[in-house]
């Protein structure tokens, strides 16, 4: 009866502290995000005001990257920690204490069981462009015993870093991918490869492709070899048999990227245009070819 | 010239034992600056992060055997405008086993305070490719206020500067607190080391470190570099020969996907700064400019011009931004260019500008340093009356 009625004055706490200052508040939020004493549920909202009030006291930015290290914490408390401490690494300049610690906890806690929990720290360390977390994504592309996340998740991360040195890795699902979706994320990733546009102008001039994967093609392509994707685009707009939504991609491409005085010119490729618009295709397609017979068609 | 002692394709487990091997063989130890060289075999296909693991590691061994004077520069330019906590971390230790504290080392480590403490983390230097996972040991602003103490009565004309570090507002965070104490106590105290204005050592003045007069060695361009096509901003081709023959020119190299804002964004800005002083002093028709992009398959035409214009960079037929449209490699050998790649991408570069003479050869060249315009626009109107800035 004691313990119960001692977690009950504690539980009261939080209410009878709403009218201290926000900073009085904010530091005994950090004390009962950090408590054991009190439920998930008032240690994950607590977490949620905290952000700042971390950095301002060494002890309490302790006591919350402890909540986050401790894998006997329940792991949406050790999430809710993670939230705060990230929203607080917004403000440069108060979390220059912090960083350090920060970091270094972040990575001690990459190769967490929890899943989750593995894929947000990660997650954050590969937007620091962290040498540490993209050697330890790049170890579980080569050797899935060692992943730490799904290949299509570890590529999606190491693609916030074009100089992460992960092409070769990319490259080698694309010619063997364990899933479509990593394939595709490849793809994405070697978007900003320059020596790809060879491999992208194949993809997605293959009628017999994923549509999304010629799309994803044809985005990357616009970005590595525009003139190529012209070309390419053209070449598809004038295949009657190619699909409603490659052909639309094909006419934003041009639409955008054009060669003006030569598009005006092309009087086939006009009248294909124009024959897509006044087919049997959706109304947002149509629309797609009305922008590009506006631009190029001055016979309209 | 990249040392060749060294094949390309090692892992990183063995690339560190010979670096302890060099190290510890006083014959040898001074080829440790020759694998620093960007375009080092031993650098090519790894990502950026790999090299900063390797180049630490190479400044780590310098630590321990001391910085020789040609490896000077390699330690200051990580202080001058490295971004890695581990590399910055790394070099100010090393800067520490040089031979004698001297005045004009001071403003690359309160440069490197400045660039690297928003960006403070524990680093590990006990084994090699280690990264911290608790932030127990050093950092790279531990490192840095231990070379200020280092320093001693050498950092005295920045003294203002080194106790703003503890100013409530704007100082370093309070966990600093003894360390800037101690570097301000070995600052003040008088009685060791040299007076901090003289030049004990006959040292060359560190910020000069980085220029370089090539006159007597320039080779005249090669055929291959004189034929080499390139492409301008505008998707205009023109050859080397036509640019740069006929007029003196300032180049300075860059690539639009550099992340590091002290290295290529702030080069071109200050491009910029530069054509305009051109320009006040009338000579923006007899001198050019030209910015080269050391990633061409990447940075078409569009892409330069707009990082250009976003810069402030002025563009007509004398001042182009370019892209080798073709002979990339002609480039990088008349120029001796500092840079790596993995694939076509860059994985390290150095800061690099060259002040060429009216046949284009190399005349004065500025590297890895951050370069001042004011003396950069002197040399090269030197170049227009034949006398040496």
């Amino acid at each position: 009866m004691a313990t119960k009625r001692k977690v009950a004055k504690k539980r009261s706490k939080p209410a009878r502290r709403r009218s201290a200052s926000p900073k009085v508040a904010a530091r005994h939020a950090v004390s009962v995000a950090t408590s054991p004493r009190y439920s998930v549920r008032e240690r994950t909202a607590a977490a949620a005001e905290t952000p700042l009030a971390v950095c301002e006291s060494d002890k309490d930015m302790q006591a919350m990257l402890a909540v986050l290290r401790n894998t006997d914490e329940p792991v949406k408390v050790r999430l809710a920690a993670l939230q705060s401490l990230q929203a607080a690494s917004f403000s440069v300049l108060a979390f220059e204490a912090c960083r350090g610690d920060y970091i270094a906890t972040l990575r001690k806690v990459a190769d967490d069981p929890d899943p989750e929990l593995r894929q947000r720290v990660l997650g954050l360390l590969a937007r620091e462009k962290d040498g540490y977390a993209q050697r330890k994504l790049l170890e579980g592309l080569h050797d899935p015993a060692k992943a730490l996340l799904p290949p299509e998740k570890a590529l999606q991360l190491l693609s916030y870093d074009v100089h992460a040195d992960a092409y070769a890795a990319a490259r080698a699902i694309v010619k063997k991918p364990p899933n479509e979706m990593a394939r595709r994320e490849a793809l994405r990733l070697l978007a900003a490869d320059a020596t790809a546009a060879p491999m992208f102008e194949k993809l997605m001039r293959d009628k017999n492709e994923l549509r999304e994967i010629r799309q994803i093609s044809a985005s990357a392509l616009s970005a590595l070899k525009p003139e190529r994707l012209q070309k390419s685009a053209r070449e598809i707009l004038l295949d009657k048999s190619d699909y409603d939504d490659i052909k639309a991609t094909s006419l934003t491409a041009l639409t955008q990227l054009g060669d003006e005085q030569a598009l005006a010119k092309d009087k086939a490729l006009l009248t294909s245009v124009n024959r897509f618009r006044s087919g049997k295709t959706s109304a947002k397609y149509k629309q797609t070819a009305r922008r590009f017979l506006d631009k190029y068609d001055r016979q309209e | 010239m990249p040392d060749a002692t060294v094949a390309g394709a090692v892992s990183e487990p063995q690339f560190a034992a010979l670096v302890d091997a060099i190290a510890a063989d006083p014959a040898r130890r001074g080829q440790l600056a020759g694998l620093l060289r960007e375009d080092h075999a031993i650098y090519a296909e790894r990502g950026t992060a790999a090299i900063a693991r390797m180049r630490g590691w190479i400044l780590l061994a310098m630590a321990r055997g001391g910085v020789s004077d040609a490896a000077l520069v390699f330690v200051l330019e990580e202080l001058d405008s490295g971004t890695d906590p581990y590399l910055v971390a790394a070099a100010a230790r090393a800067l520490r086993s040089g031979r004698l504290p001297h005045a004009s080392l001071t403003p690359f480590v309160m440069s490197a305070l400045a660039n690297i403490r928003y960006r403070d983390e524990a680093v590990s230097f006990e084994r090699y490719g280690e990264y911290a996972v608790s932030a127990t040991g050093t950092s790279p602003v531990r490192e840095l206020l231990a070379t200020l103490a280092w320093l001693g009565p050498q950092a005295r004309g920045l003294l203002a500067e080194v106790e703003a570090l503890r100013a409530p507002v704007g100082g370093l965070p309070r966990k600093f607190r003894i360390d800037v104490e101690r570097a301000l106590a070995a600052i003040r105290d008088g009685d060791r080391g040299a007076d901090a204005a003289g030049d004990c050592c006959g040292m060359r003045p560190a910020g000069s470190i980085g220029m370089h007069a090539r006159a007597a060695e320039a080779t005249p361009p090669s055929r291959a570099i004189e034929a080499m096509v390139l492409e301008d901003q505008d998707g205009t081709k023109t050859t080397f020969k036509a640019f740069f023959c006929g007029q003196p020119s300032i180049v300075v190299f860059f690539y639009t996907r550099c992340d590091n804002p002290m290295k290529c964004s702030l080069t071109i800005a200050k491009l910029a700064r530069v054509q305009a002083m051109l320009e006040a002093r009338g000579l923006a028709d007899c001198i050019r400019t030209a910015a080269f992009t050391y990633d061409p398959a990447f940075d078409l035409p569009d892409r330069l011009r707009i990082y250009g214009q976003d810069r402030g960079v002025r563009t007509d037929a004398g001042h182009r931004l370019f892209r080798a449209a073709e002979g990339n490699d002609a480039l990088r050998e008349h120029f001796g260019l500092g840079v790596g790649f993995v694939g076509s991408l860059v994985n390290r570069h150095r800061i690099e500008l060259y002040v060429l003479d009216a046949v284009g050869r190399v005349a004065v060249s500025f590297e890895r340093l951050r370069w001042d315009e004011q003396e950069v626009v002197a040399h090269a109107s030197a170049m227009l009356d034949g006398s040496p800035a």
